[in-house]
This record gives C-alpha cells, sequence and structure tokens, in this order.
C-alpha cells in the first residue's frame, strides 16, 4: 500500500487513504544510468509477477508536446518553463501515476519532482515557491538518487548522446562552448541534488560502480519496499529466486566493504 | 503603484479588471484604453490565456479534456508567466500603462470554484506584479446570466464547469459554476482590496468612474506624441494611406 501521503495540500478530488501499488522513482543528472536501471528493475519485478508501469518526463499527453517545442525554440522564461514542467508532472501524476498505484502496480519513475526543484534552482527560482506548488504531489515509497562523479558521467553522455543544450545549461551559460558549460552546469546540478537528497530523505546510491552493482543495491531496497504486496502470479522457480536473492546481498554487502 | 513580487517598484502604472463573465470589464477596459491612447500615453494589453507557446497546450487540454483542477491551474500559470515576462513587465519597467484583462484573481476565483486550495493557488502565484489598481466589476449573478446565455450560446466543456459533475445539463453546470466563482470574488475584495464597480450602471457612468480613480494614479506614466506622423503627412503632402492602417493597428484611438 502506498500512503496517500502528499508534500502540502494534496490534489483535489481524491478521497482514498490509501493506494494498492507502489511509487519508486529514480533521480539523478543526466547520463547516470536512470532508464538502463528502470528497464533493468522493470524486467526484474515483471518476472517476478508485480504489474509495472515505467514514465518519465515530458511523456505526458498534455504538456508533453508543448514543452518540447518550447524546449527547440529556447523561447520561454524560467518560471513559465518551471510551470511548463509542473503542469505536465501533475497531468502524469494524476492521470497515469495516480490510476497505476489504484490497480496495484508498482511505478517506476524516470525522475519525479527533485529534478524539476534541482534544474528550476540553478536557474534561480525561489526554493519556497517551489515546495509550495509541489503540494499537490504524493510522497513516493522510495526514491533512489543515483549518485555518479562528473568524471564519470561525462563519457557516458558522450557516448549516449552528446552534450545537449539544456543538460549544458548553455541557456544561463550563454557564450562558452558545450563541453565547459556542460561542466559547470552540471556541477552545480550535482550541488543542488546533493542538498535535495539530504531535504527529501532519498536512498543514495553510489552510480560510479558498475551498472550491475548499481542494480543489486536499488533491487534489495526494492525488495522491502515491495515486501507487503502480493504478485500477481508465484513464480515456480521460487527457491532460486531466493537463492538468487542472497547472492546479490553478499554482493552488495562485498560492495560496501570495497569502498 | 505596480510592485514586483519582491517589493521593489515598478515605474509603469498597472492596472487590472475583473469580474464574472457578463460583467461588463472587456468593454470597460476597452473604454478606458481608448481614453488613456487619445491623452497621449503608452498603454499595452494583456488578456487572460493568449500567450502564443502556452495557450496551444491549454487548447489542446481543453479540446481533448485532459485537464485536471490541478493541471488546469497550472497551465493557465504558465501562460501567465510567459505574458508577465514579455507583455507586462518589459512595459512596466520602461514606464508604461499596462491594461490586464483579468488577472490572478480569475484564477484565484476560478480554480478554488474547480476545488483547488486557496492557499495554494495563492502560492502559485506569488511571483506576479502587485498591480497599480484592480477593478472588480459587481454584477449580481441573474444579470450576468441574462447577458451571456439570451442569444442561447453553446457552451464550451470547461466553460461551463462541466468537469466538475455539477449536473449533466451545461446552462445548469454554469450557472452553479459561475455562482461558486462569484462568491470567491466577493471574498477576495477586501483581502485583495479591489475598486468595485457597480457593474449594473450604465456603460458611461461605469466608466466614469473607473477613469476617476485611474486618474489619480497616472502619475509620470510614459507618454508619445500620438499624431507625430500627422505632421510629417501633412508638411510633406502624403496621404499616408499604409501608415494609417499600421499605426491605427497598434492602437490608435
Amino acid at each position: 500500500m502506498t500512503e496517500l501521503k502528499f508534500y502540502g495540500h494534496g490534489l483535489p478530488g481524491i478521497m482514498k487513504k490509501q493506494l494498492p501499488g507502489k511509487l519508486i522513482v529514480l533521480e539523478g543528472t543526466d547520463g547516470v544510468g536512470r532508464s538502463t536501471q528502470i528497464a533493468l528493475l522493470r524486467e526484474w519485478l515483471e518476472s517476478e509477477g508485480y504489474a509495472v508501469a515505467a514514465t518519465g518526463f515530458k511523456r505526458g499527453k498534455l504538456a508533453g508536446k508543448g514543452i518540447k517545442s518550447a524546449m527547440l525554440g529556447h523561447t520561454l522564461s524560467d518560471t513559465t518553463m518551471n510551470l511548463f514542467y509542473i503542469t505536465d508532472f501533475a497531468d502524469r501524476l494524476e492521470q497515469e501515476i495516480i490510476p497505476a498505484l489504484r490497480a496495484s502496480f508498482v511505478v517506476l519513475l524516470d525522475r519525479y519532482l527533485f529534478s524539476i526543484i534541482a534544474r528550476a534552482q540553478v536557474r534561480g527560482a525561489d526554493p519556497t515557491w517551489l515546495r509550495d506548488i509541489f503540494g499537490f504531489a504524493l510522497v513516493p515509497d522510495s526514491v533512489f538518487y543515483l549518485q555518479a562523479d562528473l568524471a564519470n558521467l561525462v563519457p557516458r553522455v558522450l557516448n549516449a548522446r552528446g552534450f545537449s543544450y539544456w543538460e549544458s545549461g548553455v541557456d544561463i551559460l550563454p557564450g562558452r562552448d558545450y563541453y565547459d558549460s556542460y561542466v559547470e552546469y552540471q556541477t552545480r546540478l550535482l550541488a543542488q541534488f546533493d542538498s535535495i537528497a539530504d531535504e527529501f530523505g532519498m536512498i543514495r546510491v553510489d552510480a560510479n560502480q558498475s551498472i550491475h552493482h548499481v542494480f543489486q543495491a536499488i533491487q534489495k531496497q526494492i525488495s522491502q519496499t515491495i515486501a507487503d504486496m502480493k504478485p500477481a502470479k508465484r513464480s515456480k522457480k521460487k527457491s532460486e529466486i531466493k537463492q538468487q536473492g542472497k547472492e546479490s546481498k553478499s554482493k552488495a554487502k562485498k560492495v560496501k566493504k570495497h569502498q | 503603484m505596480a510592485k514586483l513580487a519582491d517589493g521593489r517598484a515598478l515605474p509603469g502604472k498597472l492596472f487590472i479588471v475583473e469580474g464574472i463573465d457578463g460583467s461588463g470589464k472587456s468593454t470597460q477596459l476597452d473604454m478606458l484604453r481608448k481614453w488613456l491612447l487619445g491623452q497621449g500615453f503608452c498603454v499595452a494589453f494583456s488578456e487572460w490565456n493568449s500567450s502564443p507557446i502556452v495557450y496551444k497546450t491549454t487548447k489542446r487540454g481543453k479540446k481533448k479534456r485532459l485537464l485536471t483542477p490541478t493541471s488546469f491551474s497550472l497551465i493557465h500559470a504558465a501562460d501567465f508567466a510567459d505574458r508577465m515576462d514579455r507583455q507586462m513587465l518589459p512595459a512596466l519597467k520602461a514606464g508604461a500603462i499596462v491594461l490586464a484583462d483579468r488577472y490572478v484573481y480569475t484564477a484565484f476565483a476560478r480554480d478554488v470554484a474547480r476545488g483547488v486550495h486557496p492557499e495554494w493557488v495563492r502560492s502559485v502565484y506569488s511571483f506576479a506584479i502587485e498591480p497599480t489598481l484592480a477593478f472588480y466589476f459587481r454584477v449580481s449573478l441573474d444579470e450576468a446570466l441574462e447577458r451571456i446565455l439570451s442569444g442561447r450560446p453553446s457552451l464550451k466543456y470547461y466553460e461551463a464547469g462541466m468537469d466538475l459533475g455539477l449536473s449533466d445539463d451545461p446552462y445548469t453546470s454554469y450557472r452553479i459554476f459561475q455562482e461558486k466563482i462569484l462568491e470567491e470574488y466577493e471574498k477576495m475584495t477586501s483581502e485583495f482590496d479591489l475598486e468595485v464597480i457597480d457593474a449594473s450602471l450604465p456603460l458611461l457612468e461605469q466608466q466614469a468612474l473607473v477613469q476617476d480613480v485611474v486618474q489619480n494614479h497616472l502619475g509620470d506614466a510614459l507618454r508619445t506624441e500620438p499624431r507625430a506622423w500627422r505632421q510629417v503627412l501633412t508638411s510633406e503632402g502624403l496621404i499616408g494611406h499604409y501608415l494609417e492602417k499600421d499605426v491605427l493597428r497598434e492602437g490608435e484611438p
């Protein structure tokens, strides 16, 4: 069960106190491997018999298109862009996330309000204003903060799609090349994430490790989060899975020792 | 005096009009605009829900009925923020007069009638410029409804408040929705010190009242020589039929 707990006044029109699904969020900067981990987690959870829904930013039916076209034109002011993102967030929360939770899904989210807050604060938005607005947002069951050093992020971004206008903060750091902007912008963004992670009690995951180690670290935590849920179908190879679970636990411990 | 959210004063003047549908506020604002232009003031204008970029999303949400009370409120705030930054703020910084047809109070009335928390929507708009004067055109529900509904217009889904499930009949729904909005406006008159105008008075009497109040707040608002181009035409013996069109479009009385 997800306790229907909001950061503030909540959403109008929701009567129930609990939702049978689970809301799990992966946060972190560009290139940290959120989508890879979500793909892995989704497969793992589905093989365990859970119904899984995965969604991310700018995919809302309402404002997704509008944001994308505004990003192409670089035309909106900071406040407008923030409100556009928040509109998309509200739309996805009400139209996709809450209905999925109501239907007992495990919802894996690629970024939540924390990315919007970090991005907005780097651009000088009022922190109180942002927190007041997000009073309608549902408190997730767990939030993982995938944390990696800039030195590890750069090659990943280059291998994936290169430095983008927005992820390099070129809108606020004009007159530099994309690499310099990227380094400066991500440094500022990581600092914001770091303080937001403490403020909202996110579970920190060291994403400098291998993809496998990161996966196992998250898997271990999620197992606890979903412990009170019953999967739709019990897997036949129950003992094997238990065995695997033990292995991954011992591996996770080893990783800690290595650090 | 118009003020930024942080309290800093802006050299320009911001006058806004509010009221339920059918209160006649837009007519009054148009009359005020012509009167100000006639005196040579620089006047910029901004209308609720008209940002060229955000409006497309709002329209899409309304057409496909994707909007919830929360996203309805947020997308209108995005629209407002865009217009504030592009239309209102630059003109106010330049010392001009800005007239706005509906302002944050529309959101406070309408979104709260839709069920969002009054404090929440006020915090969403906390970045808004504080207007020099905010006029509220007070009209009875029956009179406003008669003005709007006498022609039996087709009411749109959100306009009629159909999303609230108040009634299956758009006209009944619209009436209940407008009544809730009216209640919210009435609560706000003291909260925000709105300048109340009796909208049941004849048009010109209302306008005289508006002008009386505005007059005291004009101060040193930016002026232009409105007909400078006419002198050129006269002295150069030109007709100016291209010029006249463009200038008229920019809002010459």
